[in-house]
């Protein structure tokens, strides 16, 4: 019987039997890991510096291909897309992508950030969240900063239709805002902590608790078929972790250099506005996103029949890092 | 008498040609009974050769119009039961039944003004575009000496993909209305303005030369020689253009826009909602289609005079 004719029959036999074509290629190799790295990730910098994760699949004979994230609405894309492996996000902006049917799972919290605020120029007008009526305000759709912006709003009574969203990607926001031709801007560290630090601009509001943690998210198929290649990662990853703990000055330097910020705006960011400490997902996490989820449904950014209860506790994996994080 | 009224006069022998003309005259003075049977057997099957002949036309329309839905509507059902049966993944490629769906959500929350928003930003790129090319077209049609100088530029120009575009016209006109419009003018300027010079320089100079013979003004080469010769190539080129602008148009609004069919493009794309996305899609080739259809109109009509093949 010719090879050909043999593969066939096997791939007929199997489809037959209900296997999915995921389950057939769970024998291949690996022969390339994506993950991506972001400036609102300083773990994933370190790696990426340090090439701890080329170090520990070198052996392996697996490539480490890096991809950059601009924000979370690209991470989550290239995820969708089968760009990459493994992605940061926001939580939320991964809620978002999880209820419109973006097959990602969160096994892992890679931060605790207070990254986002509003922002407006040094001599602007604007005061407080009930002068943003009618005002022009940049935000990047998809990401945290533009969900902070709606529940922000919501908090004064104001929706997204009281005022004109204009869709920036975060380093043009900034750009937009400095030179007036937006009033405010849903800000991301570190674009936003060296406008703070460089310009003057100043933060009308902000609200740790709306800043929904840094998720690393990963494929649903590669954590179902590649469970051992993304423990390796999160080992990784807490490695980085316990060094950036150590070393918050040197890990700012990392940030700085590879963001192109000076090192008072990335020491602003590591230091003071980044935790470390809890990258176990667990209630707290998903108790946080069910607090912010109704901003979906209210601004029809995903469709009225979606379970976003169903889609958080799909979304967030409380089990599968705790035995390596016990460990680290 | 059939026979007779088959020749055509010119061709038939005078004297044969006086005897039908009088015979004919004298049918005209004292018609039979039989002639009447004849004529009205006659008129009978003109109309119905008129009739078979409109049929066909409409016919063979109609079987052109169900041809050219055969791929789409293939294509359409096939994309449907893939994703039903669950071959396809619905994140990656939702069924058309949902785009459809999706297409009515839209509708209740402003699609009109999206669809607005985009058909006048193109109307307004094309305008200027199209005015600002057939004024620079039509100088470097006329004088070699402004080829010259213009033609090698806007060659170079021509290279930059529109997206190049983008963060220069944001630095330059800020992110309201100025660059989108202006992208849209630059996407439709460089086809409409080949089109215009070529079609100038690609006159038949012996016509040209007659017109001089003649001697035209000016004014009267230019509207009863130059413009007419140039005019296919010109509409050609206008319907690039305007194709073209659809297409810079998408580029253009993702400058900061907050409405428009290439808002709700990228709106779709950064929320993980595919199926907003091949909304504004089909919506783009509807529009799209639409346009260039009455373009195609017009250039029928400007061009009823032309004695072509098709």
């Amino acid at each position: 019987m010719k090879r050909r004719t043999l593969l066939k029959l096997t791939a007929g036999s199997a489809a037959v039997a209900g296997f999915s074509p995921v389950s057939l290629v769970v024998a291949a190799p690996l022969k390339e890991l994506r993950l991506d790295y972001a400036y609102y990730s300083p773990a994933s910098l370190v790696l990426k510096r340090f090439g701890w994760l080329e170090d520990e699949f070198k052996p392996d004979g697996v490539q480490i291909r890096w991809v950059l994230s601009a924000g979370s609405n690209r991470a989550l894309e290239y995820l969708n897309a089968n760009s990459i492996d493994i992605g940061s996000s926001a939580g939320l902006a991964a809620l978002l992508a999880k209820a419109n049917g973006n097959p990602i799972k969160t096994p892992y919290i890679f931060s605790r950030p207070e990254w986002t605020a509003l922002v407006v120029r040094k001599d602007s007008p604007i005061r407080t969240l009930a002068d943003l009526k009618g005002k022009k305000i940049a935000a990047t759709k998809g990401t945290d900063p533009y969900l902070f912006l709606l529940r922000s709003l919501q908090t004064a009574g104001l929706k997204r239709s009281d005022i004109e969203h204009v869709s920036l990607q975060h380093a043009d926001g900034r750009a937009a805002l400095e030179q007036g031709k937006v009033d405010a801007w849903a800000g991301l560290d570190p674009h936003m902590a060296a406008s703070e630090l460089e310009s003057g601009s100043r933060l009308i509001y902000r609200n740790v608790a709306f800043n929904t943690y840094g998720f690393l998210n990963v494929r649903e198929d590669f954590l179902a078929t590649r469970p051992a290649e993304v423990a390796r990662v999160i080992k990784a990853y807490e490695k980085a972790r316990a060094w950036i703990r150590a070393n918050p000055s040197e890990a700012a330097k990392i940030l700085s250099e590879e963001a192109k910020v000076s090192l008072p705006v990335a020491l602003l960011q590591v230091k003071l506005r980044t935790d470390f400490s809890n990258p176990q997902p667990g209630s707290e996490h998903v108790k946080a996103l069910q607090v912010a989820a109704p901003i979906l449904k209210d601004e029809s950014l995903v469709k009225a029949d979606v379970d976003l209860g169903r889609a958080i506790s799909e979304l967030v994996d409380t089990r599968f890092a705790q035995p390596l994080i016990a460990r680290s | 008498m059939s026979s007779q009224l088959a020749v055509p006069s010119s061709a038939a022998p005078p004297e044969r040609r006086r005897d039908g003309v009088a015979r004919r005259a004298a049918q005209v003075d004292a018609p039979s009974i039989a002639d009447a049977a004849e004529l009205a057997r006659a008129a009978g099957a003109a109309r119905a050769s008129v009739a078979a002949a409109v049929r066909g036309a409409g016919g063979q329309r109609l079987r052109r119009f169900l041809l050219a839905l055969l791929l789409p509507v293939t294509a359409l059902l096939a994309i449907e039961f893939s994703v039903r049966g669950g071959l396809i993944p619905a994140n990656l490629l939702p069924a058309p039944s949902q785009i459809v769906d999706t297409l009515r959500d839209l509708g209740t929350e402003g699609l009109l003004g999206h669809i607005a928003a985009s058909t006048v930003r193109v109307a307004a790129g094309f305008a200027g575009g199209a005015l600002l090319a057939v004024l620079l077209g039509a100088t470097v049609g006329l004088s070699r000496h402004a080829e010259a100088i213009l033609d090698p530029t806007f060659q170079a120009l021509r290279a930059i993909p529109s997206l190049a575009w983008v963060p220069l016209l944001l630095l330059w006109l800020g992110i309201d209305e100025a660059p989108k419009i202006v992208l849209i003018a630059i996407g439709a300027f460089f086809p409409i303005y080949m089109g215009v010079a070529s079609g100038i320089r690609g006159v038949d100079r012996k016509l040209i030369e007659v017109a001089r013979l003649y001697r035209l003004s000016s004014f009267a080469l230019t509207k009863r020689v130059l413009l007419p010769a140039a005019l296919p190539a010109i509409l050609t080129g206008l319907r690039n253009g305007l194709s073209l602008a659809w297409m810079f148009m998408v580029a253009a609004e993702l400058i900061a826009a907050s409405k428009g069919l290439g808002y709700l493009l990228s709106d779709g794309r950064e929320t993980s909602r595919a199926d907003i996305v091949l909304a504004a899609i089909a919506l783009l080739a509807i529009l799209g289609k639409i346009s260039d259809t009455l373009m195609a109109v017009i250039e029928k009509r400007a061009l009823a005079w032309r004695d072509s093949y098709a």
